[in-house]
């Protein structure tokens, strides 16, 4: 019987597989023909401050091997979250992380707060930090050390649990990003969120997406994310949550060996909202095939040329 | 709501870029509500098409789903290479149907393009009902017809080019089949260009209508957003695939 529990942070979870935000909605609101209790995790939809209805469409379009994606973080608000939702999780038999996203430290720090007050199955939190910051005329928090380092040492006050830092890949070096919220007291990383792209409409000469610019998500990005989570994984102690483009088990020990401790399925939900148990089951397969007892076994076990 | 692999029975070409495509699930036929649902389906299990495309159901019967799509791109005329005894990954049925109130309304059904596929249904939906609804079908010229020009029996094609029944576009047809109906409501399926017009049409002259919209579309459950439409008004967003596909003309800013 393989093994396939997972530590991170103060956290044991079932298995390392989660989903990735924005995915799987609230973990609430998914098909009756979803078993999410197969799932190691569930990170939510950010939770903005307020509510937010999203960008005009058209949001998503389809790109070789993946897709884009401009959603502009819709979400029902930490007000309606805990009203609404948080009441619902009493019910689900898997382990619930919330994203949380802001566009100024304040917003991050008093979303956290209000659902730390009222948590009971919330496990802990992974923060968004891709978000343009009005503080900082827009720019990305994820692309400055300082700012990052900043954002996590004030969160970190003002919860005990898991607290987990998404990072962009939208930047010059990802490993100072890594360091700087590692020092801040993050429990761990997520890597990738999406990266930066564009489509064009050659008929009606207009961007594909409204906002012109999007998220790349699905296979397509899967070399990008790898190279980023084993450079990470090379410049920090804390677990690495990998992301991007994962849709098979044979991908997940591809990050595992990279240096993973647990993976996030994205995309790959909206083929198949079941993908989280089809990917479990080939994992399972391969450890069998391999003689493996701990899926733990593999992480970090990248052997290089040089 | 299923997803699955379903057996394919038959797949035709039924005018010009025209298909038909029938397949078998009894899970779908015992879930489907009626006409202005819809199905999500995957053409192959290739990532080269990463993700799934709504089709609007054109017909349940027994067991048998029928779609009807339009052949434009790579994974349309993929689907047209499946034959009979293939396998099609199919999730549905999605979203909302028409409602009809026939003891209130005088229906009236216009199908534009591939939208004429749940306008067929209904129209079915309706003749099982004893109701003979006028049904107008536009399309850019007569090799795109698989209908015939049928006044007698309330059937209209529109061409824009004249080469079949009335000349010009939907609109043109709606004016002259509008004479002489008390009460008239319209359901309506079609390009978003063609129910803009049809839109500001009816509002000017107080015709309520229900549209069946279309949107680019993942994960046909509800929950990316990627599906969104804007509210009239401009207070906010609905999704298609969990608040529609069916909506009230007037809850819908096409602009």
């Amino acid at each position: 019987m393989t093994s396939l529990t997972c530590k991170i942070g103060p956290v044991e979870f079932k298995n390392p597989v989660f989903t990735a935000s924005g995915t799987f909605g609230y973990g609430t609101d998914l098909p009756v023909f979803v078993d999410v209790s197969k799932l190691g995790a569930i990170v939510t939809k950010s939770i903005t401050y307020e509510t937010r209805v999203g960008n005009p469409p058209p949001r998503i379009v389809e790109t070789p091997s993946g897709m884009l994606n401009s959603i502009g973080l819709a979400n029902i608000g930490v007000k309606k979250f805990i009203n609404n939702i948080i009441p619902l999780y009493n019910n689900i038999n898997t382990k619930i992380i919330v994203n949380i996203a802001g566009s100024s430290n304040n917003e991050y720090i008093k979303v956290l707060k209000e659902i730390d007050a009222v948590s009971s199955d919330i496990v802990g939190y992974e923060i968004n930090i891709s978000c343009p910051n009005v503080e900082h005329g827009g720019m990305e928090l994820g692309v400055d050390a300082k700012l990052s380092n900043k954002l996590i040492t004030d969160l970190r006050k003002f919860t005990e649990k898991l607290l987990i830092v998404k990072l962009t890949p939208n930047i010059t070096d990802i490993t100072k990003i890594a360091i700087a919220v590692e020092d801040a007291g993050a429990d761990a990383i997520s890597a990738i969120n999406t990266v930066i792209g564009m489509g064009i409409d050659i008929n009606s000469r207009k961007p594909q997406i409204y906002k012109t610019y999007a998220g790349l998500s699905g296979p397509a990005i899967k070399p990008i994310a790898l190279a980023m989570v084993h450079k990470i994984s090379k410049v920090v102690s804390i677990p690495i949550i990998g992301i991007g483009g994962i849709v098979s088990g044979e991908n997940v020990v591809e990050f595992l060996l990279a240096g993973a401790t647990a993976v996030e399925i994205g995309t790959a939900n909206f083929r198949n909202p079941n993908a989280g148990d089809v990917i479990l089951n080939e994992i399972n397969q391969y450890l069998k095939k391999n003689k493996i007892a701990n899926y733990s076994e593999l992480i970090g076990k990248l052997n290089l040329y040089e | 709501m299923i997803v699955e692999k379903a057996k394919i029975v038959s797949n035709n070409k039924i005018a010009k870029n025209i298909w038909k495509m029938v397949f078998k699930s009894e899970n779908i036929a015992d879930d489907y509500s009626g006409a202005g649902q819809f199905v999500s389906i995957l053409v192959n299990d290739s990532w080269e098409h990463s993700i799934r495309r709504p089709m609007s159901i054109a017909n349940v019967g027994d067991d048998n789903i029928s779609i009807i799509y339009k052949v434009f791109g790579s994974v349309t005329h993929s689907l047209t290479q499946l034959e009979s005894n293939d396998y099609i990954d199919v999730l549905g049925p999605i979203g909302n149907t028409f409602t009809v109130d026939y003891e209130q309304y005088t229906p009236i059904l216009i199908g534009g393009g591939i939208g004429l596929s749940p306008i067929l249904n209904l129209s079915k939906c309706l003749e099982q009902k004893g109701i003979n609804a006028t049904t107008i079908i536009g399309a850019k010229s007569s090799d795109e017809h698989f209908l015939w020009h049928n006044p007698n029996n309330n059937i209209f094609l529109s061409t824009d080019d004249g080469s079949f029944g009335i000349r010009g576009t939907v609109i043109d047809a709606l004016n002259i089949v509008l004479e002489g109906i008390v009460n008239p409501k319209i359901y309506a399926c079609g390009p978003e260009i063609m129910l803009l017009s049809l839109q500001k049409m009816l509002k000017e002259k107080s015709i309520p209508a229900q549209f069946s919209v279309e949107s680019y579309m993942a994960c046909g459950v509800g929950i990316c957003q990627g599906c969104a439409i804007p509210k009239s008004q401009n207070e906010g967003y609905h999704l298609v695939c969990k608040d529609g596909p069916v909506f009230e003309a007037n809850e819908v800013n096409f602009d």
